[in-house]
Order: C-alpha cells, then structure tokens, then sequence
C-alpha cells in the first residue's frame, strides 16, 4: 500500500462524545483542531478564536467540567469525554446562568469576545469551589484577557452569582 | 496543521502501529506546545500520535523507594495529588507558576520535557527533584537522570518513537523551594527561574540540588554549586557563596524577554532567597 493510500484510511476518525448534554458521534478529519469542530462541524459559535495560542482563553470550553483552550486541544482528543461549550452553560429551567446574569447586571460584558471564555472559566471555577474567594477568582482568571472592561466588573460580576 | 492523526488505545496499539505510520511523525501530548509550534510554522510533520489517552501513561503511584508520575498525568491533577505535594517539594512550589489554569488542564510533564525549552517550569523543578525519565522503544525500557535528556533547546535525547513512560523521584523527606521571575505574577515565561530541595539535618545542607530555568540552553542541574554547598551550614555566608558561584555556573543570552546580565544577577537573588526560605 502506498503512503497517501494509508493515510486516506488514517485522515477519518469516527469521534464519539457528548455536546452539551446530547451525545453524538461523527466522522471527522482526523487533524481538526477542537475548535474548528466547535465552530464548523458543530456550528456552535459562542466559542471564540481570540489569539491562537493559548494566551487569551477565548475558546475556553469545559471538558469532563475541566476549563480546556479550545484552539490548542484537537479534536480526536475530545473522543469518550463530554464537551460544554457557552451554548450549554444555562441556568436552572434552562434560562440565563447566574454568570451570565451578574455579567450583564454588573456591566462586566463591552465587546462581548472575551466574555465566553470568561464565564467558562468562571463557571469551571464555582463548579469546583462554590465558596471561591476573589483571590481564588483572579488566579482561575489569569488565562482569560479582557481589553475593554479592566477586569474590576468581571471580578465582581463572579463574586455576585457565587452561591447562586 | 498534520495530514493525519492517529489515536492508539494503548501502549501495545501505539508500536504495533508505528511500521504504517508515514516516517514523519511525532507525538501529540497535551498539544499546549506542539500545536503553538503547528500554528507558528515551526512544527510541520505529516503525522501526530495523539499518546494523551494511553493509560499507561496517565497514573501517579508509589513503590518503596519512589513516586512514579506518569509522563501524560496532566499538571493540574499534579496540583491535587497529595503524593506529589509530600515527596515533591520543589515541583509542588513551582505548578502555580505552569502556564495558567487551563492550559495547567491539559499539558503534561511529559510533553513539557519533550519540548526540551530551557524555560519549561515543570521539568526544571523535576531536575531538581533529583527525577529519572523512564523510556520505552517497543519493549526496550530505559532510564535516564532527567537532567541527561536535554541536549538544548528543542533538542533531547529521545530516539525515533521513543515515548517518556514518567518520571521516577526519589522518596526522601527534604524541602523544596521554586522561584521565578517573570515579567508578571502569574502566566509569564520566565526570565530566569531557580528551583531546589534539600536534606538539612541541624541547620547543615546533607543533600541539596539546585536547578535553573531561562539561564542556559538547558533546564540546567547547578552541579557544582550543589556539591559545594554539601556538608556547609546554611548560614548567610554559605548563602551568599552559593549564590556568588551560581552566577558563574549560568549561561544566560540576551533575548527579548530580558538581558544576560540581568538574568545572571538575577540567579544568585533568586538562590539566595531560595535558600533563605529552606534556611528559615
């Protein structure tokens, strides 16, 4: 067999995973990155493509409820687990989360691009310690850049939905 | 990014795999690197092996003498071990400086040492743990001090598929320090970065091994300022004779995070306080 002919066998990957609480299974290109899955495969696009490289967390998703950098994981690493993106993260009777909630009332939301992967990451956080101090909320943060609200409404928009 | 990716389910899979896989190939870990490197242009290899699932690869255990950790265990379930907080001094001080939390989920202390950065947080405070790598080719296994796998950067001793099982330290009861200076609190690469335990036994170093970050073309073992400081009592002359000799032993560049003097100068503060702290 000749070395394209074996890798066409080798560039599908039969992907089994849950979405956001449904599972699901897919043939997918072996080399997509979790975040073109997200974005193209799924069409889910609440999860955002900041910088590329792991700096920004922008494509924060949850995966097995741990925050991952969606544009450094690829897919085929997603296969057995299950994936949360921003589009899974409601609250109880399936409206707004307390997260999303607090981003608003605390005016913690200008642009919009950073805030996905900031709840995430958040959520990650109160998930794991519902009793997170807010110098607990600003190491959790560290992975997360915000350009348009300096930060001090984030923090406080998490320490309000903490609890809740 | 890769043509292909393939994803063994064990360590049996993944050798039994290999003859079929094109000849450029490389192993796909926590990717925190690897696909960095992917999207700069500077990795460009037709295939990766995804070895992140192998269970082989993913356990944290304890025999007689040693704490085993596996080389695919990620950072953060490092952090939650209580193994690694009791043997591992040094290694525990230094994961709140690895990356962020995220990014702490998914690399690995194996891919970290693949890597072979001489900034790599993790594996300088693993040689300064005194760690073995522990290798395996098909069904040759071999052990290698940790300090003897980085040949420079970006460049190890590893051969062709040859996959870190983990890393081996040492149970004994000492201290550890990691200190590093970067240009934030948290989430900066370093400009330079020490990491050290030590055995004192009334107030006199029995064992002692200091490892630097950012300072040399490897995560560098300080050789002869640990053995200089066997046997010495940590006083403040000690301290600052340790100090004085590390700055001799680094080999620091200039580069855009910071300047050679500076990262020099900055190696004996950071071992000072180091020692200070275990002194204390």
């Amino acid at each position: 067999m000749s070395e394209s002919k074996s890798n066409a066998g080798l560039s599908v990957f039969a992907l089994k995973c849950a979405v956001n609480g449904e599972r699901t299974e897919r043939e997918i290109c072996s080399s997509r990155s979790l975040i073109e899955f997200i974005r193209g495969d799924l069409g889910l696009k609440g999860t955002k493509e900041g910088c590329g490289e792991g700096e920004c967390g922008a494509c924060m998703v949850l995966v097995d409820g741990k925050a991952v950098n969606s544009c450094l994981m690829m897919a085929v690493q997603l296969h057995g687990k299950e994936l949360v993106t921003i589009e899974g993260i409601k609250g109880k009777g399936g409206g707004l989360h307390p997260l999303q909630k607090s981003f608003m009332t605390e005016g913690a939301v200008q642009c919009g691009f950073c805030t996905p992967g900031l709840i995430v990451a958040s959520e990650a956080l109160l998930r794991r310690n519902p009793g997170a101090t807010l110098e607990d909320i600003k190491l959790e943060l560290t992975g997360n850049l915000c350009r348009c609200t300096g930060y001090e409404k984030v923090l406080s928009a998490v320490e309000k939905a903490r609890g809740k | 990014m890769p043509e292909i990716i393939v994803k063994p389910s064990n360590l049996k899979e993944l050798w039994e795999m290999l003859p079929g896989l094109p000849a450029s190939r490389r192993y796909l870990a926590g990717g925190t690197d690897i696909v960095t490197a992917n999207n700069a242009g500077a990795e460009s290899s037709v295939c990766w092996i995804d070895i992140s699932g192998l269970p082989e690869l993913a356990v944290i255990k304890e025999t007689a003498g040693s704490l085993f950790i596996g080389s695919g265990v990620k950072i953060s379930e490092i952090e939650r071990s209580k193994a690694a907080a009791r043997w591992c001094p040094a290694l525990t001080a230094a994961i709140p400086h690895f990356a962020s939390p995220s990014l702490r989920n998914m690399a690995t202390l194996g891919g970290n040492a693949a890597n072979s950065s001489p900034c790599a947080d993790g594996v300088c405070a693993l040689v300064a743990e005194g760690a073995c790598a522990l290798l395996a080719l098909r069904g040759k296994k071999r052990r290698l001090p940790l300090k003897d796998l980085f040949l420079g950067p970006k460049r190890t001793a590893l051969k062709k598929d040859e996959v870190i099982l983990g890393f081996e330290i040492p149970k004994r009861p000492r201290a550890g320090a990691y200190l590093k200076l970067g240009p934030r609190a948290y989430f900066g690469i370093s400009k330079a970065a020490v990491a050290v335990t030590a055995e004192i036994s009334g107030g006199v170093v029995k064992r002692v091994c200091v490892a630097l970050g950012s300072v040399a073309p490897v995560p560098l073992h300080a050789a002869r300022t640990s053995a200089w400081l066997v046997n010495k009592k940590l006083s403040a002359e000690t301290i600052a004779g340790a100090s004085d000799l590390v700055k001799a032993e680094v080999s620091p560049i200039t580069d855009a995070r910071s300047g050679a003097d500076y990262r020099r100068e900055m190696c004996g503060v950071l071992l000072e306080r180091a020692l200070k702290s275990l002194a204390e």
